[in-house]
This record gives structure tokens, C-alpha cells and sequence, in this order.
């Protein structure tokens, strides 16, 4: 870090007193952040951990204080990067034990002085900025290192496989084949538990599994046809001397993957149940290793071409290995070989070059190591973290959406800058279930929902949408959250938490509303439109299919000589009128719909004497609007005769409809199967403009 | 009156606080920057209402800021206190309490008294 800048140092101390005589004894070299209780000193390492350079931290604060800053700093590995100094007149050793435990990388105790806490804070920075440089570089180095020890593997094994007249692949299918075995072996039995390293270590150790077959001639090594009994014997050999050209390494003895190499050419031809060489041993006398690199071996073997034979099909060398053909397995790994299946196939398609400028490849690598050494991130990620946090936040503001995160463990939930602002609430909250202005913003309810939702949802399809209302300044409003729960890379996977938005989609959803709305309804009168009408009525039908209903149509007795003497907007208030009418004298449950020009229709329920019903609503229609006269005439069908057929009782109506006309109008009839006349009554509603047809 | 003369007043430790914060342009900006410090409001508001968490803290930032500018009197009396709060034990308090009221009053005269010679 040969960079300029003043490095930022964060003093959290809830005296101000105190706070400035340590900025002071600092002076001008430092950039200085002041906190004054454990929560803000947390709310400003949560926003740039990665620029702060030291942390000195007091004890007693209120809020929280330095210990569950510690605490916190610990949870999300701040620590690891951001060295603290606690600063305290706490002396009690239990108190500077256990903060040292937390990862503090001194104490100053008060009363300060100022040449004392000028060289902790020197020292302390120094130490860190040279500890992250070093760390860079060792992950470089190590990186390079790891990299040319693979090469060096990859070109032994080929040479070997050279010499074989092998395709050159057999290496990498055998290192692909063993991963994705063991990692498989991983998920169907607890009894290995295989860790990352073990599985890269067994994977490359694989690749010089025939590395013994060096020592064999050529000419048998190559033979287009079989073997005699002689040179099959001699060929034998190769797995007994691999190992002891391995055994006979002079150093390197104890590493790891000597032994497993070693392992895996003495081994790689025994057989479950001891029929395979050079040892004869059987069943769990084989090392692990050795049974997972026998069967990949086999496996490559069936479906890559060599001198002897033509390439099997992946189906038919699955076949022949679960057949028995190439000596037994152990029963695990023929489920193993049987579950995994196609992804074998597609594991060996996507693998067939190894690239070491690959990103994944190094990406891989890297997280082993970080596991292996448990390295905290170098100062290049931490820098390239910072930079997409800023970019972040940027687009966060930017968007005018809620953004947020959630973690389990901790349970803690971070909402964006702006969207803390916009809700009223932290942008750091601890337990945000059980956090009232949370569950007063959110409401029980819907929090349940989502967690459930989230809880619910699966690594392979982890993204959740959900609508509810969000109260805001006491004012409520539908808002759109969508998140993506976070499954860890564990077997099984486990949730760890999510991270989401939430937009404002109060003004669509009330424009939606009102479009639904004035689509269901006839514009003029308010009754449903025709169309509305029928679908709540099929749905009315269905929900009830053994309940007796009827559908009536009435139209208004003479409505064309009320238009003709008083014009159309007469008119108008005649329909708008009996609509009015209508709905005051319905029961609950009705269905009524303007579906012609001055024809409407009912729909209900009814347990018996529909008649009665039928005459109730007939005459409360009846009577004047200012000086017209009304008087209906209404027809009549009942599912009980005719079913549920929507169109076949409408049908009927109108026909009963037409039958009362005819019976010299002002009466009801209910159709009764007679009538042959089959003419309409019905006109329809012109255009969109809410007149009555005339 | 001179600073020197002051922490006499207030039965402090010039020396002591000059060893540690070097010029005496620092210490002078302290003492003065005291008498805006709102522990001691805080202590005696949150006595009063009974809120002796809160008063713990109070007290034990009066002692920090006290024994960083060698108030020492100040300093032991309100080192009491914080004790008997941290242990919850208010019977002991209240005696310590108002043995922290007088040193700080007589602290705050002294640097008053400084204040207006300067």
C-alpha cells in the first residue's frame, strides 16, 4: 500500500472529551472518524471497513458496547483485516484476556499519553500494512507454485501416457472421473466425509496412477492384439513397480500426496473381491482411493479407443462395469456410478482442455488455499470489494428501491442507504424479527410469509417474489419484494440468508384495480357488463354444482316511446334509475348486469318458491320515474330444469322474455320447454359510450 | 491565575498531566473544553431518575476524562462511584454521589476562576 492517502483511523468512545484529546495527540497524519457508541462505530465499519486502518475502540458505551463491537467485528471477520486498539481504564485481567481472545492487537489504558498512543498506532499500522503485503504475495507465490507442481504432474502422466500411444486425455478423465465420484461418495454416506483437499489431493494424485508402466517394453505395451499369459504377467507388473518407484522417492515421504500416489498405483487393479493384483486384497482391505481410481480407470478405458478396441458407448460401459465384466466393485460405488449417470458425460464434454489462464479453474484454487490456510482476503480483493460496494450503493441510491440483505446467523438484516432512510428505520438491525419498528413497518403477517417463502425456496431456484403492504410514516403502500435466498456451498446446502428489494408498486396496483374495475362494469349504470356477468355466474355454477339458481331478464316496458317523446338523456335517467332500483331491492349474493340496451339480468340462489323471489324483485321494479310509468317484462330460467350451461339458460330467458312481450308485456314468465320461437330480444350496448341503444 | 495554579484549585496533577500531554497549550484547551462536557448533567439526571445503568456510564466517563487530564481528586471520587454502580450497589452510591458533586463543583470553579484570568 505505497499509496498517498491519509490513512483512516475510527475512534469510538462515547466522551467527546476523549475522543478529541486522542484525535489531537494523533494529529494532522490520520484521518479521523469519531463514533460514539458501539452501534454507529459498527454502522461505519459495515460501510468501509475496507478503508479503515485501525480501529481504537473504548469499552463501556452506551448502545453497545466494545466488547459486542468485538463481537461483531469477529462474526464478519473484520477483524481480520481492520486491527483494533482497545483503549480503557478497564484493567481487570479477565477484561484484557478476553479482549485479546476477541482479536484486539493492543491496549492502551488511560490516562493516555500522547508519545505512548502515537507509537502504538504507528506500530500497529505499520505491522498490518506489511502483514497485508505479505499476504498478497505469499497468495501469489503460492498460486504460481501450486500451478507449476500440476504442470510438472500433467506432463509426467502424459509422458507416460505417450509411451502408451493413450490419447493424452486418459489423464484428465481419470483426475474429472475420481472428483466427481468422490464428491458424489460425499453426498450419499457420511463414512469418508472427503474435505475439498482431500478430493484435489486423490484427484491429482489419480493422474500418475499408471505411472509404473514406464518399466514395460514397448512392444507389449502397444500390442494391437492380446496378450499371452507371459506378457500380460509382465504387464501386470506396472502397478507393484509404480509404487516402488514412489517408496523409493529419497525425500518426500510423509507429503500427503506421495502417500495417496502411492496408494493408487499399488492399488489401482485390486478388485472387491479379491480377484484383482498384485495383492489380492479385498473388499475395505483397498484404500478408498484406490477402489474410486480403479473404476474411473476402468471406466476411461471402456469408452476411449486404444490399439485393442474400438470405444463403448458411456450406456454400454455402464452396463458392462455393473455387469460384473471388469471385475467386482464395491457396491457403493456401483450406486455412485448408477446416480451419476449422464453427468458423467456432460462432466467430461465440459473438461476435455485444462487451461490454467482459466479464471474458474484459479478461482477454485484460490478458495481451496483460503480453506487450507484459512488466509483472510489479500488487499487486492479488499480493494476490488471496496470498489463494488461503491458501485453498489451508487445504483442503489440511483434505483429509488429498498434494498436489503439478511443473514441468518446473526441474524441481521442491512437495508440500503436510501432505503433505511425511505422506511425510517437502521440500516444495521439485529433481529430484525423481533424488532418492533420493523414488525410495525412490515406487519407480523408478512414477515412470517416471506421468511417462509424464502425458507421454502431451493438452491436451484432461490428467487421469491411477493407483494404485501409496507406501513411508511404511518401511511400504507403495496410494494413488490423480490429477493434471492443464499444456500451455502455445503452438502446439503444450508440457508444462510437473502438479499432482496423492494419497489413501490402502490400507484400500478391501485391503477390495475381500477382498470379491473372498469372493465367488470357497465360504465353508465354501474351493474356488471354482460361479459363480467358471465363469468361470476359460471364461477357461481361451478362452486355450487348442486344448488338450484335462476337467471332472469327483464327489459323496460316501452323504453323506445320514453326515448322518442323525451329524448335520450331521459332516457339515461330511466336505465340509471332502474339500475338504483334494482340493487336497493336485491338480496346479498345477486348477481345483476345491464346486458342490452334496457335489458338487465339477475342471477341467485334460491332453496325453494323461486316464484315468490321472482315476484318480489317484479314488483318493486314497477312504478314511476317523474312522470313515466314503468312496468317490466321479465323471463325466466332455472338450472333446475334446464343445467348449468350458461348460454342455454340465458337462451331460455330470452325466450321467456319474448313469451311475456307477446303475453302483452308488464308480466314475468318462466320458461317452460314450449316455446319454439327462438328470435332474440336482446340488442346490444353500442361502442363504449355508455348510451342505451335505441 | 496560571493553569499550574488552577490544578492546585482542583487538587489535580500538573505535572502529571504535562508529562503525558506535553504542551501546555494542549492541557489548556482540556481543562476549558471541560466545562462543556455533559457527563456530569447526564450522571445527575440519570441519578435522579433512578436509571443507574445509564449513571454507570456517566460516572465512568467523568473518571476516564478525569484521569486523562489528572483531575485527581475528581478522579478518585467518581472511580468510587462507578465501582458501587457497576456493582449495583446504590446504598454506597449515594454517599459517593454527593462526594462527586462537591469535587466537581469545586473543579468547575477553579477552572471558572482560570477562565476569567485569561
Amino acid at each position: 500500500m505505497a499509496d498517498k492517502r491519509k490513512q483512516k483511523i475510527l475512534i469510538a468512545d462515547d466522551s467527546e472529551m476523549n475522543r478529541s484529546i486522542l484525535a489531537d495527540m494523533l494529529g494532522d497524519d490520520y484521518e479521523i472518524i469519531e463514533a460514539e457508541n458501539g452501534r454507529e462505530a459498527v454502522a461505519i465499519l459495515q460501510k468501509q471497513a475496507a478503508q479503515i486502518d485501525l480501529v481504537l475502540l473504548d469499552i463501556v458505551m452506551p448502545e453497545m458496547d466494545g466488547f459486542g463491537v468485538l463481537k461483531m467485528m469477529n462474526d464478519l471477520r473484520w477483524i481480520e483485516s481492520t486491527p483494533v486498539i482497545m483503549i480503557s481504564a478497564e484493567s481487570a485481567p479477565a477484561r484484557v484476556q478476553q479482549a485479546y481472545e476477541l482479536g484486539i492487537t493492543d491496549f492502551i489504558s488511560r490516562p493516555f499519553d500522547a508519545v505512548v498512543v502515537h507509537h502504538r498506532v504507528v506500530n500497529t499500522l505499520l505491522l498490518y500494512t506489511k502483514q497485508k503485503r505479505l499476504m498478497g504475495m505469499v497468495t501469489d507465490q503460492v498460486k504460481e507454485k501450486e500451478k507449476q507442481s500440476a504442470l510438472m504432474i500433467d506432463i509426467l502422466s502424459h509422458i507416460v501416457e505417450f509411451r502408451n500411444g493413450e490419447s493424452g486425455q486418459h489423464v484428465l478423465h481419470i483426475r474429472t472421473l475420481t472428483e466427481l465420484l468422490l464428491n458424489h461418495i460425499n453426498q450419499m454416506t457420511d463414512k469418508y466425509n472427503f474435505s475439498k483437499s482431500d478430493i484435489a489431493l486423490i484427484s491429482t494424485a489419480a493422474a500418475i496412477h499408471d505411472v509404473g508402466k514406464i518399466s514395460i517394453p514397448g512392444e507389449i505395451l502397444n500390442k494391437p492384439g492380446r496378450l499371452t499369459d507371459e506378457e500380460f504377467a509382465i504387464m501386470k507388473t506396472h502397478s507393484q513397480v509404480g509404487a516402488s518407484m514412489l517408496e523409493a522417492l529419497p525425500v518426500h515421504q510423509n507429503e500427503p500426496l506421495v502417500r495417496r500416489a502411492y496408494e493408487i498405483c499399488r492399488w489401482h487393479h485390486e478388485r472387491y473381491d479379491g480377484r484383482g493384483y498384485p495383492d489380492g486384497l479385498k473388499g475395505d482391505e483397498i484404500p478408498i482411493a484406490a477402489q474410486v481410481v480403479a473404476l474411473a480407470d476402468v471406466y476411461d478405458a471402456l469408452t476411449s479407443e486404444r490399439v485393442y478396441k474400438k470405444a463403448f458407448s458411456h450406456e454400454k460401459a455402464v452396463q458392462m462395469i455393473l455387469n460384473g465384466e471388469c471385475g467386482q466393485f464395491n457396491p457403493l460405488l456401483m450406486d455412485c456410478l448408477r446416480e451419476l449417470g449422464d453427468n458423467i458425460q456432460t462432466a467430461m464434454a465440459n473438461n476435455e482442455i485444462r487451461d490454467w489462464d482459466d479464471p474458474s479453474l484459479l478461482r477454485n484454487l484460490t478458495e481451496e488455499l483460503m480453506q487450507q490456510v484459512d488466509m483472510s482476503a489479500s488487499d487486492r480483493t479488499l480493494q476490488l470489494l471496496e470498489h463494488e460496494r461503491m458501485k453498489y450503493q451508487f445504483f442503489a441510491d440511483m434505483s429509488q428501491e429498498v434494498q436489503f440483505e439478511y443473514t441468518v446467523s446473526p441474524p441481521s438484516v442491512t437495508i440500503s442507504e436510501w432505503g433505511a432512510r425511505h422506511l425510517g428505520l437502521e440500516e444495521i438491525i439485529r433481529d430484525p424479527r423481533h424488532n418492533e419498528k420493523v414488525l410495525a413497518t412490515m406487519g407480523e403477517e408478512s414477515m412470517q410469509k416471506l421468511a417462509g417463502l424464502l425458507g421454502r425456496s431451493t438452491p436451484e431456484k432461490p428467487i421469491v417474489d411477493f407483494d404485501c403492504v409496507i406501513r411508511i410514516g404511518g401511511v400504507e403502500r403495496w410494494m413488490k419484494i423480490i429477493a434471492r435466498a443464499t444456500w451455502s456451498k455445503d452438502e446439503p446446502p444450508v440457508y444462510t440468508g437473502a438479499i432482496g428489494k423492494a419497489t413501490d408498486i402502490h400507484e400500478t396496483r391501485l391503477k390495475m384495480a381500477a382498470l379491473e374495475e372498469m372493465a367488470a362494469h357497465d360504465t353508465m349504470t354501474g351493474l356488471y357488463n354482460h361479459k363480467f356477468a358471465k363469468i361470476r355466474i359460471q364461477d357461481m355454477m361451478a362452486r355450487k354444482p348442486e344448488s338450484n339458481f335462476a337467471l332472469g331478464i327483464f327489459d323496460v316496458d316501452h323504453f323506445k316511446q320514453a326515448n322518442d317523446t323525451y329524448g335520450h338523456m331521459f332516457g339515461d335517467q330511466v336505465l340509471i334509475h332502474m339500475a338504483k332500483t334494482l340493487k336497493r331491492n336485491m338480496r346479498e349474493g345477486t348477481v345483476s348486469a345491464r346486458v342490452g340496451g334496457d335489458e338487465f339480468l339477475l342471477f341467485f340462489e334460491y332453496r325453494e318458491h323461486v316464484d315468490l323471489a321472482i315476484n318480489r324483485i317484479f314488483n318493486s321494479l314497477i312504478g314511476n320515474y317523474e312522470s313515466f310509468p314503468i312496468s317490466v317484462s321479465m323471463g325466466v330460467a332455472k338450472t333446475q330444469m334446464l343445467g348449468t350451461d350458461y348460454d342455454t339458460l340465458f337462451h331460455a330467458a330470452d325466450q321467456a322474455l319474448y313469451a311475456a312481450k307477446r303475453g302483452g308485456r308488464g308480466q314475468f314468465r318462466f320458461y317452460d320447454g314450449d316455446s319454439t320461437d327462438t328470435l332474440s330480444l336482446i340488442s346490444p350496448i353500442d361502442g363504449d359510450t355508455g348510451k342505451a341503444d335505441r | 491565575m496560571t493553569l499550574q495554579e488552577c490544578y492546585a484549585a482542583l487538587e489535580g496533577d500538573y505535572e502529571g498531566v504535562m508529562g503525558r500531554l506535553r504542551t501546555e497549550r494542549l492541557v489548556q484547551k482540556f481543562v476549558l473544553k471541560f466545562l462543556d462536557d455533559g457527563s456530569y448533567d447526564l450522571l445527575t439526571r440519570s441519578m435522579e431518575s433512578g436509571d443507574y445503568d445509564e449513571a454507570f456510564r456517566a460516572a465512568h466517563t467523568i473518571k476516564g476524562v478525569g484521569q486523562n487530564l489528572s483531575f485527581n481528586k475528581l478522579y478518585e471520587s467518581s472511580h468510587l462511584l462507578t465501582e458501587a454502580l457497576r456493582s449495583k450497589d446504590i446504598e454506597a452510591a449515594a454517599p459517593l454521589y454527593e462526594q462527586v458533586k462537591a469535587d466537581y463543583a469545586q473543579t468547575v470553579d477553579a477552572i471558572r476562576a482560570y477562565q476569567a484570568s485569561l
